[in-house]
């Protein structure tokens, strides 16, 4: 057994002390070609994200052309749903630049900017609906300045057109009718708002919102949060 | 078009159901497309989106569906529509927005605003009947009394309290005696409550009569409230600092330094203050009360009628907090964010950003020269900025410059002659023009919030040959070997950089670095004999400040920054700002500048045509901002950005439309 281990012992000492073991230089063998892809490099075009100057000051004026101190109030609220934090918590998030600390403005966008357009979009709609649709006495369609139509229950898909087609404008800038895409995004958006209302009507949780209702929020979540919305 | 035509019938039918539904009142107030054109051809979606892009960058908003069918119109005009709106708060802030985001002019925590000569802090002592009162006081205020000279004005002895500086009274507080009170102390309504704070007895208090100040000037609760939580309707200040001349007398009082080791006498936490060098040789000679060294060196002077040029604390901090501002005005002040009591310094650097963005929308809104945000001598001021002008600007100085024998401002950046006399510290919204501020006035470039943000003469130099010339500084070397030449336009590895850079700097060798003090030639000649070598190779401690011992000799010390270019020094700010503007950059880097803002991404040498066709727009229309946006906005690149298809090759305005051998395999 000793002598065993001595000869081990022996036998890598010798090799560890040898000359290194060379690895002769060759090139690697040619990658034989899959296929061939086009690649364009030609200069494009490419979105430009609004910046967040003028989205702030749109959100402002769907709150009714208030001031960001007193949207910010009416989007809390006083009903502890948390909708809204307030501007301070939103701003960098939004992509504006903060000129005292040196933070440059966002030109792209980000995975908590995205968040932070859907939380937006969430405390806009919702507060719109409450005023816009919900209110007692009603308000003056003058004064909506999201939903500036009746509601109606229940709602057919030629009469939820138009009306989307007001929330669309609203948001886009554009007639629904023009959207792009192989299928009418008035159909698009009139599905979702039939999912949600059928949602809306099985459960028996209490909500705030009628089934219409909590549908047009969900409607104008989708089209407030639109990449078209943020991009121009 | 298509899709839109091909909508019409379903559309007719809308229109005729909106028509229904606006009758009755109840009905989508929508306007169908077709049904809006009148019978004309409907918008495009292009046309759409085109439009969206315009009232986005020159309304600063989306369009609103009022907006839309103005679009929509057989009738729209968007050529008139964008000469129209070219124009307004809106378009100047658009344009502000690009000088801004590469300036960034506010100024952060690192600096501070409260010299001591205008700034009012306070205490807390027991008033005559056992309620705590507040006093307000300057820091280093002489007194004729020893136990307060150059403290508060209540001793220990009058109050049970010892008050050490950014710290809370120690010891028990005693009833403070109604005749010292009377005798120490000044009943004052102060501009920060009274409108009316220059009348003999002022009435219209803050929400008490006082119902329509601006919205930007908001005391502090604390300001507004006693201890005790009752309304404040008048403040108590040491009697000092109640006095309303304009001119006082030096004061000493020959005291000489007390042995070492000698307590402080009367129960002080300091030392007796000693006299000011100046004031012991020329003491009972008149000086300002505005001047820096007044609150130190007389004791006649105070902070005016209605305490009109000190800014009150609501503590004895070194940062007491004032007003309430903002947290951020990322839509300018007229739309601000949730207001919170923020210090003395936060109120006067909000307004120093506020300043030089009324100086740009001037510019944009009128659509003045462009050259004129470098070299215009005027600018425009409210109360808080004319408050700051008169008073706090002037008492940041002097104190390393006396021993050149400059007490105070010889030739400030802003002459306080020019300060608008109409204008109260509490008007935040009255904004007056000033022609011309000082004769060393140049565009943004004497402005605080520049020189604040900016502090070194190198960095001043760099922002302006980043932001107005569109070029940096980039190492082209990045070896650094040792050396000791203090010269960095040869010193290997820096020279690359500091060849230009250091010339550019020394227009900026007299305004003093981290602050806006102009050091004149008749106090801080180029060349000071005064500041000369030493056998020991050293100049005198006093002048390692202003004058720089490497560049120095045996016969005169050298004003700091100025060895790059003694003509440079001479010119200042002015001279940097004729030469930028005179530069081809200035205008081509304007231009790219503003196109690139507008097109939201960055120039590539594809943009070149059109920078040099704007250029030249912009460059016979005399530097101005709207002949060039105006180009712009018609453009076919404008035209062409909104293009949402993210895959379509771009349609350069001057060549043709791209091959189609534009898309090919493998690299070209």
């Amino acid at each position: 057994m000793r002598a065993l281990a001595a000869t081990t012992f022996v036998y890598t000492a010798l090799v560890a002390c040898g000359p290194p073991s060379v690895v002769h230089p060759e090139s690697a063998p040619a990658l034989s070609a899959a296929s061939r892809v086009a690649m364009d490099t030609a200069p494009k075009e490419d979105l430009r994200l609004v910046p967040p100057e003028a989205y702030m000051r749109s959100y402002l004026q769907w709150f009714g052309a208030l001031a960001p101190a007193d949207v910010q109030k009416r989007a809390k609220g006083a009903d502890g749903n948390q909708l809204f934090d307030s501007w301070d918590d939103y701003l960098s998030a939004m992509g504006f630049p903060d000129y005292r600390n040196d933070l440059p403005r966002a030109q792209q966008t980000n995975a908590i900017m995205v968040a932070t357009f859907e939380r937006l979009a969430i405390a806009l709609c919702d507060r719109a609906v409450e005023h816009d649709l919900k209110s007692l006495p009603v308000t003056p369609m003058a004064e909506r300045a999201v939903f500036a139509f009746e509601n109606q229950e229940p709602m057919t898909e030629a009469a939820f057109a138009p009306r989307f087609d007001v929330l669309h404008r609203t948001f886009l800038g554009y007639p629904a009718t023009l959207a792009p895409g192989p299928v009418s995004r008035s159909h698009i958006y009139y599905g979702l708002f039939s999912e949600v209302v059928a949602a809306r009507q099985k459960s028996k949780a209490k909500a705030r919102f009628t089934p219409t209702e909590a549908a047009w929020a969900a409607v104008c979540y989708g089209l407030a949060r639109h990449p078209e919305t943020h991009l121009y | 078009m298509q899709r839109a035509l091909s909508t019409r019938g379903p559309l007719v039918l809308a229109s005729l159901l909106a028509v229904l539904l606006a009758l009755f009142g109840s009905g989508p107030r929508f306007v169908p497309v077709a049904a809006a054109a009148g019978g004309a051809a409907p918008r495009t979606l292009e046309e759409y989106r085109q439009f969206r892009a315009l009232s986005i960058d020159i309304l600063g908003r989306f369009p609103t569906r009022a907006e839309i069918e103005e679009l929509e119109r057989p009738t729209f005009d968007r050529e008139a529509w964008v000469q129209k709106h070219l124009a307004g708060p809106a378009y100047a802030e658009r344009l502000t927005r690009i000088y801004m985001d590469v300036l960034r002019l506010e100024v952060g925590n690192a600096v501070n605003v409260t010299p001591a000569a205008t700034t009012l802090r306070r205490e807390q002592v027991q008033g005559p009947d056992g309620k705590p009162i507040y006093v307000y006081y300057r820091r280093g205020q002489r007194r004729a009394r020893e136990a307060t000279d150059g403290e508060f004005c209540l001793s220990k002895e009058e109050t049970g309290l010892e008050f050490p500086q950014n710290q809370p009274p120690r010891g028990t507080a005693i009833p403070v005696k109604k005749a010292v009170l009377d005798a120490e102390t000044t009943l004052v309504r102060p501009w920060w409550l009274y409108r009316d704070f220059l009348q003999v007895s002022p009435q219209l208090r803050y929400g008490a009569g006082w119902n329509d100040a601006d919205a930007a000037f908001v005391p502090g609760d604390r300001l507004l409230k006693e201890p005790d939580g009752a309304e404040t309707v008048e403040v108590r200040v040491c009697k000092e600092e109640a006095q309303t001349r304009d001119m006082g007398t030096l004061h000493a009082t020959g005291r000489v330094p007390p042995p070492p080791g000698t307590p402080p006498p009367h129960g002080r936490l300091k030392p007796l203050p000693l006299d000011d060098g100046y004031a012991k040789t020329h003491k009972g000679e008149a000086l300002s009360c505005r001047d820096a060294m007044a609150v130190t060196s007389s004791i006649d002077c105070g902070c005016g009628i209605g305490l009109q040029y000190c800014t009150p604390g609501d503590g004895n901090g070194d940062q007491p907090n004032a007003f309430a501002l903002p947290s951020r005005t990322p839509l300018g002040d007229s739309a601000p964010l949730p207001r919170t009591v923020q210090s003395i310094s936060a109120w006067h650097k909000h307004w120093w950003s506020e300043e030089v963005l009324h100086f740009f929308g001037r510019i944009f809104e009128e659509d003045r020269d462009f050259r004129e945000v470098l070299t215009a001598r005027g600018t425009e001021v409210n109360g808080p900025l004319a408050q700051f002008y008169r008073a706090t600007s002037a008492a940041r100085c002097c104190s390393r410059e006396r021993a050149f024998g400059m007490n105070d401002e010889i030739e400030p950046l802003f002459d306080t002659k020019v300060v608008p006399p109409q204008l109260f510290p509490n008007e935040t919204g009255s904004w007056l023009a000033v022609p011309d501020r000082s004769a060393h006035a140049s565009g943004l470039l004497t402005m605080p919030v520049f020189l604040e943000k900016f502090a070194s003469r190198r960095a001043r130099a760099a922002a302006v040959y980043t932001a107005f010339q569109c070029k940096s500084f980039v190492s082209t070397n990045a070896e650094l070997k040792p050396s000791t030449e203090p010269n960095l336009m040869v010193r290997p590895g820096c020279a690359g950089c500091h060849a230009t850079l250091e010339p550019l700097a020394a227009y900026f060798s007299r305004i003093e670095e981290t602050s806006t003090v102009y050091l004149p030639e008749s106090k801080f000649p180029l060349k000071n004999p005064a500041c000369k070598l030493g056998k020991n190779g050293k100049a005198p401690g006093f002048c390692d400040a202003f004058y720089d011992p490497a560049f120095g000799d045996a016969s005169a010390g050298l004003l700091r920054g100025a060895y790059a270019s003694a003509e440079h020094a001479k010119e200042g700010p002015q001279g940097l700002a004729d030469m930028v503007v005179r530069s081809p950059e200035f205008a081509s880097c304007a231009v790219s500048r503003v196109t690139a803002s507008f097109l939201g991404r960055p120039l590539s040498t594809d943009d070149d045509a059109l920078v040099q066709s704007l250029t030249g727009t912009f460059t016979k229309a005399g530097y101005r901002m709207r002949p060039l946006v105006l180009a712009l906005v018609r453009s076919d690149a404008y035209r062409k950005a909104n293009n949402l298809r993210s895959g379509t090759p771009r349609q350069l305005p001057t060549e043709p439309a791209v091959p189609d051998d534009a898309v090919h395999g493998g690299t070209k």
